[in-house]
């Protein structure tokens, strides 16, 4: 297939047709995208579109593993790849709701992320992107963090791991005192180099930052354009749409 | 095996415990090394006394930090035994003063332990506005099923305070039965028990916390952290009883299981005055597989992964 081979070649990643089944639901119908080189792609959709579940697959979660399709990175056939193979080959995730390590602190967290020695002046220089104090250093990944403390450590985390491909799911939930413009300068950083990022939102704003995006809805990819076509029809067509109206009649946020 | 060679080996063992243990042998720093039955090492200085005498199974010693003093640096005590088997029985009744303030740190090492018996029976009474913290840290070997039996009894009187730590993380466990009574019997006295045991093979586990929070105001906080793996078995039991105005406690207990290694807790909060409020939490099961795959997302592997949560856990 001349078509799948090209779309291969050009893409850091290339999801070819992937079904993802859990608990006997199709959570990802069909689903084929593509993350070129040095770009930042948006998944665009509502709560509930799939858009975590893409995320999951992609890093290689066992219970997200596809029934059928393929997924290459940097040309290889990832598929049957477990999670630590993908992120030593340069894929990794931050975590919509991180998890927490009683005990661990952050310094300790943030050189597990770099996999080999890191000085504390990168580490510092990795907070700051996330405007956070170096005295968070000694703070533990624990509960006494917030949801926000937490969500920004693991933002400074993936970018000091510089992976070829970084996830970000829902990266501005929970970090609203972080400006928009210091969240897409962040973005733009983990693209130096040629390094790639896939952002996962439900935030037409974040995705119109990307150069470009699909529209997730119901597990299935059911638009793929410019970040500015994809919000627009995103506004127009996902909003108001009654499908996504809860009991009250109100639309889900 | 010459006392010196003792001597040396269980303070380089020590000096891998942490907590400054490097500071053993110092002449600005009171310590104790026993070795089996034998004293092979003191210091004291002023505002401790020790008073110690080898028994045919250990030592009975009677420690007193007198009214008010202050030791900035850690008192060490070593008790160990080289050999494989035996037994070492240590008795101590430990006084604190009113107004003294002191830290003791117990390394308990028995590096070739298989069939040996190592019992401590303490009583510690802490009096008024005094703080005291005895911190425990065993160093066993990776073979045989050393028995390991503390019972300590405490009793801590108004506006002090008592820390008890006990960590067996390095070697096999064996069989572990600790026991500890706290009275908080002052008012506003204060109680910290921590407990961090690492279990594998068949190693069995029971740890039981009893805190009487008797004081007006008093307040304690028991938590245990236990990893149990292999074929081991453990039990947690803390009872906080809060039996005075304004008395407070939490019990907060955390078990990991791996493999077919079996964990009950039980933590028991009583409150037997209509002001008294005690609170607890516990969970017991495997690691989280969001923990262990939001760190497999960072390249490392499934068992390098459940190796930093646990030693996390353990600190």
């Amino acid at each position: 297939m001349i078509w799948g081979e090209n779309k291969l070649k050009e893409s850091l990643l290339y999801v070819d047709d992937i079904t993802v089944m859990r608990e006997e639901k199709e959570v990802l119908k069909d689903v084929s995208i593509k993350v070129l080189p040095g770009e930042i792609t948006g998944i665009l959709g509502r709560n509930g579109a799939g858009k975590s579940s893409l995320a999951y697959a992609v890093m290689g979660l066992p219970n997200y593993k596809p029934k059928k399709g393929a997924m290459y990175f940097r040309g290889q056939d990832i598929t049957n790849w477990g999670i630590t193979e993908r992120a030593r080959a340069g894929i990794t995730l931050a975590w919509q709701h991180p998890a927490r390590y009683e005990g661990i602190s952050v310094a300790e967290y943030l050189k597990i992320s770099s996999r080999k020695e890191i000085d504390v002046r990168k580490m510092e220089e990795a907070l700051n992107l996330v405007q956070l104090e170096s005295s968070y250093l000694s703070r533990k990944v624990d509960k006494s963090l917030s949801g926000g403390e937490r969500k920004r450590i693991e933002l400074a985390s993936v970018y000091l791991m510089n992976s070829q491909l970084t996830i970000l799911d829902e990266p501005d939930s929970g970090v609203d005192l972080l400006a928009m413009a210091d969240i897409i300068s962040l973005f733009r950083k983990m693209t130096e180099n040629g390094r790639s990022v896939l952002i996962i939102t439900h935030r037409e704003d974040v995705a119109s930052q990307c150069d470009r995006s699909y529209l997730m809805c119901s597990g299935e990819i059911v638009l793929e354009g410019t970040a500015e076509a994809v919000r627009r029809y995103f506004l127009s067509q996902c909003i108001p749409c009654p499908e996504h109206k809860d009991e009250t009649g109100e639309t889900q946020e | 095996m010459k006392v010196v060679e003792e001597y040396s080996q269980l303070l380089e063992i020590a000096s891998r415990t942490g907590g400054g243990a490097s500071a053993l042998g110092d002449k600005d720093t009171v310590y104790m090394v026993v070795h089996a039955n034998k004293i092979i090492g003191k210091n004291i200085l002023p505002g401790v006394e020790i008073d110690a005498v080898e028994t045919a199974e250990g030592i009975d010693a009677v420690i007193t930090v007198t009214k008010g003093t202050i030791i900035e640096k850690p008192v060490h005590m070593c008790f160990g035994h080289l050999g494989h088997e035996g037994k070492q029985v240590i008795k101590s009744k430990m006084v604190i003063e009113d107004g003294a303030r002191a830290e003791f740190l117990a390394h308990c090492i028995f590096p070739n332990a298989v069939e040996f018996l190592h019992a401590m029976e303490g009583e510690i009474q802490i009096g008024e506005n005094a703080s005291f913290a005895y911190r425990e840290v065993h160093v066993h070997g990776r073979e045989g099923k050393i028995k390991v039996r503390p019972k300590s009894k405490v009793v801590v009187g108004g506006n002090s305070s008592y820390i008890g730590d006990f960590t067996l993380v390095e070697g096999r466990v064996g069989d572990l039965d600790i026991e500890i009574e706290v009275e908080a019997r002052g008012a506003h006295s204060h109680v910290d028990i921590r407990s961090k045991i690492y279990g594998k093979y068949d190693d069995i586990c029971k740890i039981k916390d009893v805190i009487l929070l008797n004081g007006e105001g008093s307040s304690a906080l028991v938590k245990a952290r236990v990893v149990l793996k292999d074929e081991s078995k453990g039990s947690f039991l803390g009872l906080v009883d809060g039996a005075a105005a304004g008395a407070r406690g939490h019990v907060d207990c955390t078990e990991v299981v791996q493999g077919r290694a079996v964990a009950e807790a039980s933590p028991v909060v009583r409150a037997s005055h209509p002001e008294a409020e005690v609170t607890h939490e516990a969970a017991i099961g495997r690691i989280a597989d969001e923990k262990i795959e939001g760190l497999m997302a960072k390249g490392l592997s499934e068992e390098e992964a459940i190796e930093v949560i646990v030693s996390g856990l353990l600190r």
